[in-house]
């Protein structure tokens, strides 16, 4: 059964010729020398002013990556990248150093202020100049009480200031860019970076090792809930800059973090390149909720521009009963091949995935899961619902696999797709792989999910049909929705009413 | 990963090439056949394909053929008895057909070397897919089989059944059957032996409008055998084909289905029982095409996995952009019953056509406590209680087709195996 025309029409309001976030910045940049070799490495970890292991660490995999092949197996498609034709790094140049608001640049401040950054957020990025601990204290003590988000800022190569470092710090959480953490706590990104992620991972893993500029660091200790809602907010503004940013989360012993991450890039006519790493560790009874909304440049109605986005994303549940949950709202990017996993090592560890991808225009969306089941009564469970219009091609591509000794492991998935017109496609490969007898898997894709039934039990009491269906959509895409931290509810509103009636598979 | 290597040739990719120009000089065929025998010959010598090919991804060929027999001409293989009583068969003996064919009322029968050497079977020969290698392998070597046609309106009252019997060495074999306009046949292909052999066996099967087939694959290899199998059906308008595939047998094992409908009203089931033991590896991987509107596909595949058996379904359904109003439907579901037994499945969908109504499954657990429980409380013993629920888990499946004596045939089979590996 075709979609509905209310899908239709909500899917069209988040077309790509609608991009809200595309303007340009002029901003005095500090830029390296365009290109790839060993001196743009050197280049960059001198500027990071890193340690020497760490541009040893970046060396390695910058020789790892020459010798590797691009992967092939998405179903994207795109002309080669001209990987020496790429600014590495991209700096505002008035920031000396990310430490306190009032050296950022007004313009940077104005940029964010653009992008809609929730506005009691910007009240208190503006009080930083002017405020100490207690006065923030105040503040926890009212409305702000929940409601509160640290951000870090990243825009281009490097993150322009954190806020609530401090009382953060208070709690023992830190919280700030991973080239700080570099220079501040180098013991804690020596045992941790790069042993979810391996430099030899996979190419864009790798060149991401070699030339990485910035991203988030956070640290949460043992029996800390982190009092906050962490964010991280990255922008791209350069022509022709790769973003290449690293993300580290360690949840310790017993801890809690929720973590959200959102994304916009200017309008161009060339293709942009991001290519990120994230790694989440987290150790026994330890819980990290990972939300992200991309919204980069999907490029315009005839496919031009856009941003080729290529992540690795993975958790470790490296504790017994750990858990690690990813929520992702997909609307974004040209190209989008992301995988967030779970490693699920841990005893009674568990994982889970959310996802809504929507793919417009010429758009190629390749994302989905691995949940990779090694302790014993380990669970997961995968939902994803992809929506595809225009000339867009869907693809959701997801692993779970259950090793020798993960006896009692349990994966639910379920994943549905949308189609608008003719003229896309949507794709599902699911890769199931059970080596223990007693794992328990169930994938399942089911065509309409509304069933009579449920339509009967509403409609009979007294609701028109058409709310009842609404009713029913609403509740069930509320899977996902739920699961989104609520800075980020007001743009997954968008997509909470469309309607997966006339799904396929 | 992806670090460029020059691979080195395994013995069997250089026994292969070597057994080739051996064979060269008795493989029948015209300079058509000839020519894309060359072809064929050429894509094995680029290598077999390895886990890196994605419709290889579990099995990978490269490594798991690790010995390639030699041709062994004093090979004998006997008939055997059919598996329904009264059936018509059509031996091919150690990959030879046999020099008198038997006579059909409406059914023309001829041995596959004769359509070599004169050519006319020149273009069914030619590999679906670069990632064809068991259609390459059988290009290359094939050198005899059965050609069957049978005529518009024919309705055969008797199964046929083709005997694909090995005894050791290796046979190339490939059955070409074109079922005409209206015609009703139930056809059984059977394959196995008692020898250590490689054998590839290709089926090619055309149904013109309206025909009715029902087409059984019983596989029981001994489990010293190499088989690489590939079954092969394009739909014509209005026309069914309900194919079953019993998988019972051999050391490593590769049935491939590549179904296409190709006009409107076409309807395809399937179903599938692969029953693994001992150190098998059994991959089933099924290719479906979608092409015109208006068609149906249902697939259901069972798998019982003991011993240190590893199992693969992959199934992929292609819908193209013209198939509208398709529906089609795949469920695999396994019970895994050994912690050295693995099973890996991965059901794709590809959906260009926006109003169809598609959907799949897959389940692996292993047998529900609770349905144990209830048969146990009830004076069963376990072992006992345990073999009644497996059995009853595949023959759900086999119960399906409603001709009778196939049904019970195909009982037979499973109690036999039931028998030795239950």
């Amino acid at each position: 059964m075709p979609a509905v025309q209310d899908t239709i029409d909500r899917v069209r309001k988040i077309d790509v010729d609608q991009y809200k976030y595309g303007f340009q910045t002029e901003i005095a940049m500090d830029k390296a020398p365009k290109g790839l070799s060993e001196d743009i490495i050197r280049f960059i970890s001198a500027k990071k002013d890193e340690p020497s292991w760490m541009l040893e660490w970046r060396l390695e995999a910058y020789r790892r990556w020459v010798t590797l092949d691009e992967p092939k197996w998405a179903r994207v498609h795109y002309p080669k990248i001209d990987f020496q034709d790429l600014y590495y790094y991209a700096a505002p140049k008035s920031t000396p150093g990310p430490t306190s608001l009032s050296d950022v640049d007004p313009e940077l401040l104005r940029v964010y202020e653009k992008l809609g950054i929730p506005l009691k957020e910007q009240e208190i990025l503006a009080g930083v100049q002017k405020t100490d601990v207690s006065e923030f204290e105040e503040a926890s003590d009212n409305v702000y009480k929940s409601g509160r988000v640290a951000v870090d800022a990243v825009f281009d190569s490097v993150s322009v200031v954190t806020t609530f470092k401090k009382e953060l710090a208070q709690a023992g959480v830190i919280f700030c860019s991973i080239s700080e953490a570099i220079r501040e706590h180098p013991e804690l990104v020596k045992k941790y970076l790069g042993s979810v992620v391996p430099t030899s991972d996979n190419f864009y893993a790798t060149l991401n090792s070699a030339v990485f500029t910035d991203g988030s660091f956070v640290f949460v200790p043992k029996g800390v809930r982190c009092p906050m809602e962490l964010s991280t907010y990255f922008r791209m503004n350069e022509k022709n800059t790769g973003q290449f940013e690293r993300t580290l989360i360690i949840a310790e012993e017993g801890a809690y973090v929720s973590y959200l991450e959102g994304c916009t890039a200017p309008q161009r006519d060339e293709n942009q390149l991001h290519a990120a790493v994230v790694e989440l560790i987290a150790l026994d009874d330890a819980e990290i909720k990972y939300s992200t909304v991309q919204n980069w440049y999907p490029g315009d109605a005839e496919g031009k521009g856009g941003i080729y986005n290529f992540v690795t994303k993975r958790g470790d549940c490296r504790g017994d009963r750990s858990k690690i949950s990813w929520t992702q709202v997909e609307t974004g990017s040209a190209i989008t091949w992301k995988y967030p996993s779970c490693i699920l090592r841990g005893d009674d560890s568990s994982g889970e995935f959310y996802s809504i991808a929507v793919s417009n225009g010429y758009q190629q969306v390749d994302s989905g899961t691995k949940m990779i089941h090694l302790g014993k009564n380990t669970s997961s469970r995968i939902i994803s619902k992809g929506i595809a219009a225009g000339f867009s091609q869907n693809t959701y591509r997801g692993q779970v696999s259950a090793h020798r000794k993960a006896t009692n492991a349990r994966n639910f998935t379920n994943c549905d797709s949308l189609l608008i017109g003719d003229q896309c496609g949507a794709h599902t490969v699911p890769y199931m792989e059970a080596k223990n007898a007693t794992a328990q898997f169930e994938h399942e894709a089911t065509t309409s999910k509304i069933s009579e039934d449920q339509k009967f039990y509403v409609m009979q009491r007294g609701i028109p049909e058409e709310e009842a269906i609404a009713l029913i959509v609403n509740g069930f895409v509320k899977d996902v929705i739920q699961q989104l931290p609520m800075e980020f509810a007001v743009e997954a509103q968008k997509l909470i009413g469309i309607s997966l009636e006339g799904s396929v598979g | 990963m992806n670090i460029h290597t020059t691979p080195q040739r395994t013995p069997a990719e250089t026994a292969l090439i070597d057994a080739f120009s051996d064979r060269l000089s008795l493989l029948p065929g015209d300079g058509t056949v000839m020519l894309k025998r060359d072809d064929a010959i050429e894509a094995i010598k680029s290598g077999l394909p390895t886990r890196r090919i994605e419709s290889w991804h579990y099995t990978d060929l490269r490594r798991l053929l690790n010995a390639v027999p030699d041709f062994d001409p004093a090979a004998a293989a006997k008939a055997i008895a059919p598996i329904v009583e009264g059936s018509v068969i059509l031996p091919v003996l150690n990959g030879v057909s046999s020099a008198k064919v038997p006579v059909i009322d409406g059914v023309i029968v001829q041995r596959l070397s004769e359509k070599l050497t004169d050519g006319s079977i020149a273009p069914g020969l030619d590999p679906y897919g670069t990632d064809d290698a068991i259609g390459a392998l059988n290009t290359a070597f094939v050198a005899d089989g059965y050609f069957v046609d049978i005529a518009d309106g024919a309705e055969l009252d008797k199964p046929v059944e083709l005997q694909n019997l090995q005894a050791g060495g290796q046979t190339h074999v490939r059955l070409a059957v074109r079922v005409g306009a209206g015609a009703k046949a139930v056809i059984v292909e059977r394959q196995t032996g008692e020898g250590a052999a490689l054998v590839s066996s290709v089926s090619q099967l055309l149904l013109d409008e309206g025909a009715d087939v029902t087409w059984l694959i019983v596989q029981e290899q001994p489990d010293t055998a190499t088989h690489l199998a590939q079954f092969k059906a394009h739909l014509g308008k209005n026309s069914k084909l309900t194919l079953f595939v019993m998988n019972a047998g051999g050391k490593l094992v590769r049935q491939e289905i590549v179904v296409k409908t190709t006009g409107e009203g076409a309807d395809f089931t399937l179903r599938g029982i692969n029953l693994l033991a001992g150190d098998t590896h059994t991959d089933v991987t099924m290719v479906l095409d979608h092409a015109v509107p208006h068609t149906a596909s249902t697939e259901v595949i069972r798998n019982v996995v003991t011993g240190r058996a590893r199992g693969v379904f992959q199934g992929r359904i292609n819908v193209h952009q013209y198939a509208q109003k398709t529906n089609a439907k795949m469920a695999c579901n396994t019970l895994l019953l050994s912690d050295d037994g693995e099973f890996s499945t991965k059901p794709e969908l590809e959906i260009f056509a926006d109003d169809v109504v598609c959907g799949h499954g897959a389940t692996v657990t292993e047998i529900d406590h609770s349905h144990l429980f209830y048969l146990m409380a009830r004076g069963i013993d376990e072992k006992s209680a345990r073999g009644l629920l497996v059995k009853a888990f595949v023959a759900e499946v086999i119960e399906e087709l409603d001709d009778e004596a196939i049904v019970e045939a195909l009982e037979t089979r499973l109690d036999g195996w039931f028998a030795t590996h239950g």
